[in-house]
């Protein structure tokens, strides 16, 4: 039996060169994780990554996202670019048989993986777009500088209810000549009294009116999306788009089930990220993300079923002295990363990965079937947790922080991004006060090489909290 | 036999020697930080040893914390500098609940349990106002000692107010006051009340006493009562606050000898 393990980028090629020798068989996307390197994304050089074939498989899916895109546009299909809407619009793009949509604002690992090299960030800076913003504003360098996916045939953003840097960085980008179709989404309030509440994907109410709006909105998305790609966007289209968004929202809740209720980490927190990731938008291609995803959970679930973990255990000192090897402290994870390489880090200082929750929950819950398409969307896409008030969102992540039995919380500021100013201390008393968990709010830039001392003390303290916890 | 802890910080290195049994510190020093982390620490290491009439062989567990403890060969574990002042705090000021820890990067606030282990903890950012860099800051602006600082600012009769979060435009801040013709001593004051207000902002609304002051800052005269001040409770500063660290550090050794 194959234990699994982390390795680096090198041992991967090493590892690739025998699978394939073995018999490994690949998608058209596959190939040697080295040569995503050898193209400048010199940042997987510095990470430690799961050594699966399935795993295999969800980097190489994930880096040779453009030139898929380029593939596609090649291959004559239309491309969508969703912004800021996480989860809604490319469910009822991926309806249309001719179209691919993809997320811009991924753009903002670009910093990352090619460690600041695309001088993406400094392009925003020349356009206004400076570090008092969030690291997203790299969308920003991306499309205006040399292109890093194909100019989209549409270009969609939803504004309302979201960061105010991000509407910031979509209106100079729309300034720059780029056309934008806007969509609104109101900020998600209680019902008042009179008002009809209507139940939203995770929980949470909504006045009808504001559905109905949202509804709207998506149908001026729907038929903006049927006169790009020449064909009607119809209900039955959407319903069974629908039905394919829910497949990988499924597929995705087992993931995390499996891995976070492990009684050992069966995958990493980086792996862990990115197949979240896919939910958003698919990675540029719906039907792959589901095999991706059905490899990655069937790997998983081999791994719990064999009771084999891919942490080293911690040696612990008190539990050592008590003639023990400690379990890696279970921590739950609040907002993504601009740096890939804090994850890693969170392992290195003897954390585990049990939970997180990375601004699109909302996405990763199923689309109500048994409504008409569209405001089964309008309701997915009021269940945003940005669109809602930071205590809503606290309220979730102190339930699935339970759900998941976590033992710290890591808030991780995106520096510049608006809601993290005022969140992260809402959501860290609402973990305290309900829970009773030691909670750590970091910042993580899109390059942490600088501060990872600091970040590696501050982790590490919080791990060396658990561990006391547990002794009391 | 004896045990070591070894706090490498930022400005400087500390160590404590401590008898395991008795609980007694032997011996203890403080020296500059430097490049070579490793061997001035262990130069610092050795005359401590030498001093006491002992060597290398008569250390049965160290333990090294700090912002260098991973460039610390001669210890056996390292332990992040939160729990090794909690530890040391507990030894010496066993009611503490909430410690304050200033150094010269950084600046912590501890809540701690009621068996003296830690809570929760929260640590400045990458804004070095809250801490001793400020000080240092200061003290190179005004040509003034370091530890003169204190007795300077004892003479302020209207200290000056100091806006900016950031050091670097802190600076600029004082040297305009200068300008103006502030006295040193109202610049002084200034300053020590904005490390105050940086780290009570910290500090949120719920500090609970006893709150103890650690850290290589708490030498520093005033300071306690700028932080009283700002988080309007009493502050108590540690026994020898800036070898709280490495005293804990020494103390986590001993502890882990006793399984």
């Amino acid at each position: 039996m194959n234990t699994p393990r982390q390795i680096t980028l090198p041992q991967w090629d090493a590892r690739y060169a025998r699978l394939r020798a073995a018999g490994l068989c690949e998608p058209a996307y596959g190939g040697p994780l080295g040569r995503h390197a050898a193209d400048g994304d010199s940042r997987l050089l510095r990470l430690r990554l799961d050594d699966s074939p399935a795993a295999l498989r969800l980097w190489n899916f994930l880096l040779t996202e453009d030139e898929r895109l380029y593939q596609a546009r090649a291959a004559g299909k239309r491309i969508v670019g969703t912004m800021k809407d996480l989860g809604t619009v490319p469910v009822m793009a991926y309806a249309l048989e001719n179209v691919v949509a993809f997320y811009p604002d991924g753009a903002w690992w670009l910093p990352c993986l090619m460690e600041r090299n695309t001088k993406l960030l400094e392009i925003a800076d020349g356009l206004g777009i400076d570090d008092s913003f969030c690291p997203v504003r790299a969308m920003l360098g991306a499309f205006a500088g040399e292109p890093h996916f194909p100019l989209p045939d549409l270009l969609t953003c939803s504004v309302g209810a979201v960061c105010d840097d991000f509407s910031a960085i979509a209106q100079r980008l729309a300034g720059l000549g780029f056309p934008i179709l806007w969509w609104e989404v109101p900020h998600r309030r209680h019902p008042e009294g009179g008002e009809t509440a209507v139940p939203l994907p995770g929980g949470f109410l909504a006045p009808q009116s504001q559905v109905a709006f949202v509804q709207d909105e998506l149908e001026r998305v729907r038929q903006a999306l049927a006169a790009m790609a020449g064909e009607p966007l119809s209900d039955e289209r959407l319903r069974a788009g629908i039905a394919e968004a829910n497949r990988v929202r499924r597929l995705l809740e087992e993931l995390r089930r499996l891995a976070f209720t492990a009684e050992c980490c069966p995958l990493g927190a980086l792996e862990m990220l990115i197949a979240e990731m896919l939910a958003i938008h698919f990675c540029s291609d719906r039907a792959e993300t589901i095999g991706v995803l059905e490899e990655l959970a069937a790997e998983v679930r081999r791994r719990v079923d064999q009771g084999v973990g891919v942490l080293p255990a911690v040696e612990h000192r008190r539990a050592c002295s008590h003639g023990g090897r400690a379990v890696p402290a279970r921590v739950y994870w609040v907002n993504p990363v601009a740096d890939l390489r804090v994850m890693n880090l969170l392992e290195d200082a003897g954390g585990w990965l049990c939970g997180s929750e990375y601004l699109f929950c909302h996405a990763l819950l199923p689309i109500p079937e048994d409504l008409p398409p569209l405001e089964a969307l309008a309701r997915t896409a009021l269940a945003d947790p940005m669109v809602g008030s930071a205590t809503d969102r606290a309220a979730y992540v102190v339930g699935d922080a339970r759900r998941f039995a976590a033992e710290a919380v890591v808030i991780s500021r995106i520096p510049g991004a608006s809601h993290c100013a005022l969140e992260g201390q809402i959501i860290a008393q609402a973990v305290r006060a309900e829970l009773g968990l030691p909670v750590l709010e970091i910042e993580v830039p899109p390059i942490t090489d600088a501060l990872e001392p600091g970040l590696r003390t501050r982790l590490e303290a919080l791990v060396e909290i658990v561990h006391h916890a547990r002794q009391r | 036999m004896i045990c070591a802890g070894i706090d490498a910080g930022s400005r400087t290195i500390k160590v404590v020697l401590l008898d395991p049994q008795t609980r007694e510190v032997l011996a203890a020093g403080v020296r500059d930080q430097g490049v070579q982390q490793d061997l001035l620490a262990q130069q610092l290491l050795d005359k401590l040893l030498d001093e006491r009439g002992l060597g290398r062989a008569d250390i049965r567990r160290a333990v090294a914390t700090g912002y260098g403890r991973r460039l610390v060969p001669v210890a056996e574990e390292t332990i992040t500098e939160i729990t090794c002042h909690a530890r040391g705090v507990r030894h010496r000021v066993p009611a503490a609940a909430t410690i304050i820890d200033i150094g010269g990067q950084d600046s912590k606030l501890l809540r701690l349990g009621a068996d003296g282990g830690v809570r929760d903890f929260v640590m400045n950012d990458r804004c070095a106002a809250g801490t001793g860099r400020f000080l240092e800051v200061l003290s190179a602006r005004l040509a003034v000692r370091l530890g003169s600082l204190g007795d300077l600012a004892r003479r302020s009769s209207a200290p000056a107010v100091i806006s900016s979060m950031c050091v670097v435009f802190a600076e600029t801040e004082i040297v305009g006051l200068l300008a103006a013709g502030a006295a040193a001593a109202d610049i002084v004051a200034g300053v020590q009340a904005a490390i105050a207000a940086r780290v009570a902002a910290m500090a949120g609304r719920n500090v609970t006493a006893p709150v103890v002051f650690t850290g290589g800052v708490a030498l520093v005269p005033g300071m306690d009562a700028a932080l009283a001040a700002a988080l309007g409770c009493q502050v108590a500063v540690a026994p020898d606050p800036q070898l709280t660290g490495a005293l804990g550090a020494a103390l986590l050794a001993a502890d882990g000898n006793e399984g």
